[in-house]
Parts: structure tokens; sequence; C-alpha cells
């Protein structure tokens, strides 16, 4: 898409719909050093789900701050995929450059604003038509120079009849305390293509995040969307958007959040169901401990015929001084829809506990074993591997709990 | 003495349920208690393992001689009571098969614990669903004793283990019950006695209005309440009475 940079620029001072307003031109746009995969680099990726050490063996995609750093592609997923650096993939193909911007306004806020006109790094990722992919593909956005802003466009397209599992990870160095992590990711899920797209976040108390997500979903396709992030960060706000145009396609947004210390996430997601026999699913399982405030939104709309929808939003609540908001909506335009939702927020159960404790369990393991099934993640349909790692990383998470 | 009850009195929600029970459950007893229902059996049950909602107003409660009355429950757990419950919660997100390995850690051998869950028919399909969470009547009651017997207690409270569970599931259970009772204690609430066919208790009590009225001859005593209801009971405790 053509963009227009007079609009632009005048974007960059609009603040978002949701979330606190961040002032840009606190944070630096230039990265410090010449990136390495460093130790720490490793480790803290391991914590997003993504294995650095088998970046040789597995399809990997790395970038740390402003640059594209690492890239392979599994030998065995040579021609089924197409894995590279956004502004490789948009010099190699015209088609690419129309899918820029197509599902995500870049004058909607400052950070789409500020990604069009500064934005660097991201991936291309295509799956080709009808190929099955069962290994997940792996991409890492590493922050590491302090108070930077790294400002990423990712486009995925799944092309017809393809599937696919896909991991991104963002994180950020363990020292650094502040930064701001602004990434438009636009996803095109073609007929009958079925995608899994996990992201999993993990930062640091001082910092600021802002993803933007479009998705589009053509017909008998189908998106799980699944979104994790535990311990701390400064503010978030992220409310992907999806389309499902086509008949039957299906969404599936599950989020999962741990949250500590006084960290601020508001947190939702649309989705528009325009052809009919749509299926959405929007679930959000989050946890606030300590002073962390969480907001949930979920919203669908209903436009085609024999749509289904539902959001279920459960809160649960560790502390006093935390915060909990649950906001669904529904909107329908056609008889035929059925729409629901639910929402509930408490603290742990004490029928649960003391039935734990009944059995021998101390009451701090048995609140532990409670919270850790509340962050459930057989909705997210992991493959075993990635689920036993995101597990390691839920109880490194909650250790000292 | 494993168990002394003495003078107990409940209350839940303001609602006095135990009216000052009585009880003696020696080394190596099976004891039996009936009761209609509402009659507080259950509510014994959450008094004796020390469930907060249930505040004691009067009595004591000794176990292995120890004063247990102020012990809060995962004391008295390790002390060695394990319970079968009526209606467990379902627990979301828990697997059994995780609440059982950690349930077992430190008390049972793992090989001991896999073949009891073969024994008493636990499939490791049931093991890989969360605890409770759409489980039939009669999986509920199995997981539950599969737990209790995963804790290895030295006192078992089995509030009603046959209920709802068919003729080859109470075999299971009874089998199994009837084994790890032979050198334990336990105390059984059942309605019609179905798990008793396995276990030999050597006394019954029965529950009406929060007291118990009446101890005695386990068989004597389910024969008159099969035959009379517990109307036979009120008769007895007026009897007694006067
Ligand atoms: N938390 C509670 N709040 C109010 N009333 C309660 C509570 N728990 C129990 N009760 C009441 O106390 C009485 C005794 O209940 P309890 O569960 O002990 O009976 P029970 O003898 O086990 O009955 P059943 O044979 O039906 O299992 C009942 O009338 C019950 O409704
Ligand atoms: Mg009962």
């Amino acid at each position: 898409m053509q963009v227009d940079e007079e609009e632009l620029r005048k974007a960059l001072n609009k603040p978002a719909t949701y979330g606190r307003d961040l002032d840009l031109s606190q944070y630096s746009t230039r990265a410090v050093g010449e990136p390495e995969v460093v130790k720490e680099v490793i480790e803290r990726s391991f914590e997003v789900g993504v294995d650095l050490r088998k970046r040789d063996s597995l399809t990997t995609f790395l970038q740390i701050d402003h640059r594209a750093l690492y890239k392979s592609i599994q030998r065995r997923l040579e021609g089924d995929i197409e894995l590279m650096p956004i502004e490789e993939a948009v010099k190699r193909y015209e088609w690419v450059r129309e899918l820029l911007w197509r599902l995500r306004s870049p004058y909607e806020d400052k950070y789409t604003a500020f990604n069009a006109l500064h934005g660097s790094g991201g991936y291309f990722l295509r799956i080709l038509e009808d190929r099955k992919m069962h290994i997940p593909i792996q991409a890492c956005f590493f922050m590491f120079s302090p108070g930077i802003i790294q400002s990423v466009h990712n486009i995925i397209v799944a092309d017809p009849g393809s599937e696919a599992q896909i991991l991104t990870g963002c994180t950020t160095h363990p020292k650094i305390s502040r930064g701001l992590h602004v990434g438009v990711t636009e996803i095109y899920v073609r007929s009958g293509a079925k995608l899994n797209y996990t992201m999993i976040h993990k930062w640091n108390p001082g910092f600021d995040v802002r993803p933007r997500t479009g998705i589009l979903v053509e017909d008998d396709a189908a998106l799980l969307h699944n979104y994790i992030a535990l311990g701390y960060v400064g503010s978030f706000q992220s409310y992907p958007t999806a389309r499902l145009l086509g008949e039957n396609s299906k969404i599936a947004m599950n989020n999962i959040v741990y949250l500590q210390g006084s960290s601020e996430m508001d947190l939702g997601g649309e989705v528009i169901m325009e052809g009919d026999g749509g299926r959405v699913e929007l679930l959000t399982n989050a946890v606030a401990a300590e002073d962390a405030r969480i907001i949930s939104r979920g919203r669908i709309v209903c436009e085609g015929e024999d749509g289904r929808g539902h959001i279920s939003c459960r809160g649960l609540m560790l502390s006093d001084s935390a915060e909990i908001s649950a906001i669904p909506c529904l909107v329908s335009r056609k008889m035929s829809s059925e729409l629901t939702h639910e929402a509930a927020i408490g603290r742990i159960a004490e029928d649960q506990l003391f039935y734990l404790m009944a059995r021998g369990i101390s009451r701090e393991e048995a609140e532990s074993l409670i919270v850790r099934g509340f962050l459930d993640l057989s909705p997210m349909k992991l493959p075993d591997h990635l689920e036993k790692g995101v597990r390691k990383i839920i109880d490194m998470a909650l250790e000292g709990f | 003495m494993l168990l002394r009850v003495e003078n107990l009195h409940v209350e839940v929600g303001g609602k006095l349920l135990l009216k000052g029970v009585d009880m003696e459950i020696g080394e190596g007893e099976t004891h039996v208690l009936f009761g209609p229902n509402g009659s507080g059996k259950s509510s014994l049950v959450m008094a004796l393992i020390g469930h907060p909602g249930y505040r004691l107003i009067d009595g004591r409660i000794f176990f292995k001689g120890v004063d247990i009355t102020e012990k809060p429950i995962d004391e008295r757990i390790r002390m060695g009571m394990g319970v079968v419950f009526q209606n467990p919660p379902r627990l979301y997100g828990v697997k059994l098969r995780e609440l059982i390995n950690r349930v077992a850690r430190d008390r049972t051998r793992e090989d001991g614990v896999l073949m009891m869950l073969d024994r008493l028919n636990i499939s490791e399909e049931l093991l890989e669903r969360y605890v409770n969470v759409g489980f039939s009547g009669g999986e509920v009651k199995r997981c539950e004793i599969a737990q209790v017997l995963a804790m290895n207690p030295d006192l078992l409270i089995l509030d009603e283990p046959d209920s709802g569970v068919d003729v080859e599931n109470l075999e299971l259970i009874g089998k199994e019950l009837a084994k790890i009772l032979e050198d334990r204690s336990a105390l059984v609430i059942t309605h019609h006695g179905y798990i008793l066919r396995y276990l030999k208790p050597s006394k019954a009590h029965v529950m009406l209005q929060g007291r118990i009225v009446c101890d005695g001859d386990p068989d004597h005593i389910l024969n008159q309440i099969m035959r009379e209801g517990y109307r036979w009971c009120e008769r007895c405790r007026l009897m007694r009475k006067s």
C-alpha cells in the first residue's frame, strides 16, 4: 500500500485509543555496538520459547535491536517456506509491498505511524501452497540497547491449504530497564490454510510494548492466535484485529497472562465475521499479582449468517493492590448468529485450596498448583515439546510465588 | 486409641450442625457411620480434618494421643489422616496424574502407585484429564480412593466411597480398601452398606441431627435401618432417653 508521509507525520502525535500514552522522544533510535548472539541472548530467548542453540537445525529468524542477525531454514523445509527480512522481501516481490499496511492502518496512532516512518526490520514468512509443517518456525526479537525503540514489521502469508506452527518470542536483555517494542504483524491465512501462531513475551519492569496485529482469514481457513506474557512489563497495550472474510473461517485467540510488580497491561482483540459460518473464540486467563493492572477487552462483530462467537475472560487476583477489568462486547447484525460471553474474576477458590491441602499439600504449594492450573495451555494446542518448554517457562516465572 | 472425639460441637454459617459428638476408633479398627441425609456425617468429616469453614464451638479431637483440635489441616494430614470426599471440587488445569504423583511423593513408591492405578482401573486417558472435570460419578470415586491410597494414611475417612459405583467397580474398590485396611483404621460413611461386603467393620454408629444416637453391631444396625429406616433409631433414642 502507498503511504502518505504528510499524514504519517501528523499521526505521530496521535495517542492510541487504549493504554498509557507514551512520549516517543523519550526513547533512543540508535543501537549501541554490534549485536552478537551472546550467552544472555541465548538464555533469555529460551525463556520466550526460542531455542537459539538449535538455530542451525530449526527454522529461525533472529533480530537484535534493528538488525536481522540470523536467518535459517531447516534443510527439509527448503522449497516449502520462504523466510527473509522484510526489506529483502519487499525488494524481491512487488506483491509483498501491497500486503504492507493492508490489515492495519499506518495512521492509526503514533506507534503505527512511527513504524511506517522509522521502522526497521521484521520478517517475511510465507508457507507455500499445501505444504504442511509440523515443526515450529521460530522467530525472536531481542532488545539489547538501553532505551531503544525496536519497531518491526512482520508479514506472514499462509498460502492456500498450507499448515504451520509459528513461534515468536520477544524479549530484552535482562539488565536493560527501559525501551519500547512496537511490532506490526499482518497475518494472511488463505483459503483452507491452518496456522498456529504463538507469541511469548518476557520484559523488564520499565519496558513499554505496543504490538499492532492485523489478521485476515479466508474460506475454510483457521488461525489459532496464542499470546503468553509472564512476569513484568512497564506498560503493554495491544488489540489485534481480525477479519473473517470467507465462509467457515475460524479464529481462536488465547491469552495467558501472569503479571507482577506494577505492570500495566491492556490486552484485547476484535474479530469481525464478514463471511458466513464464522467461528470465533476469544479466551483470556489473567493472573494479577502484587500491583499489576490488567484490562482484558474482547469484541466480536457478526455480519455474516450463522456466525458463532464466544468470549471468555477469567481473572485471578492474588493481591488487594492488583486490578483486573474484563470488558467483553458482542455485536450481532444477523438473526442467525449466536454470540456469548462469560467473565469471572476472583481469588483462588477456597474449596480447591482446602481439597489440595487435605491431600497433604502445603498451602503455598496448593496455591501454586492452582495458579499453574489457571494458566492452562491446553486451548493453545501447542506441539508437545513446545508445550513442555512453555510449562517450564511458567514454572520459572512462578518460582518464589 | 487412634482417634478420640469428645463432645464435638461444630457450627457452619451460624448454624449448629454437630451437637456433641463422641466417638472412639482404636488401632486397626474399621467403624461405619450411618445417618439420614443432612444429619451431619460429612460435617463431622470436615471437622475431623480441620476445614476452616467448620467452626469448633466446643469439644476436642485427639489423634494418636495428640490433641489436634487447634491444628491446621495440612498438619493433621501429615500425622496420617486421609479422606475420600463425598463431593470433591473440580480442579481446572491440574491433571490427575500430576496430583497423584504429587500426593504419593515420599509416601508410596512409584511402581506401587502405577500398579494400584491399574488395579483401580484408572486409565492413562483419565490420568491426563483435569481432576474431576467431566468425570463420571464412578470415576470421581475411584480417583478419590486412588489418591487416598497413594497417601498411605493410618486413618482412612471414607465419605460414601460406594455411592454411584457399579458392581464391578465396587469390587475393585472394595478389594483395594480391604487390603490397605488389614493394618489401618477407618471411618466409613455409607447409606446402603454395599462397601461393607468387602470391609469388616467392628462397630457402627448412627447419627441423627448432629448427634450420635446409637453404637452397636454393624450388621444388626444396617439390617434394622434397611428394614425400618431411621424411624427405628428415633424410637431407640427415645427409649434410651426415658
Ligand atoms: N456450608 C454450609 N452452610 C449451610 N449449611 C450447611 C453447610 N454445610 C452443611 N450444611 C447443612 O448441614 C446439614 C448437614 O450436612 P452434611 O453434609 O453434614 O450432611 P450428611 O449427613 O453428610 O448428609 P448426606 O447423607 O446427604 O451426605 C445439612 O442440612 C446441610 O445443608
Ligand atoms: Mg454427606
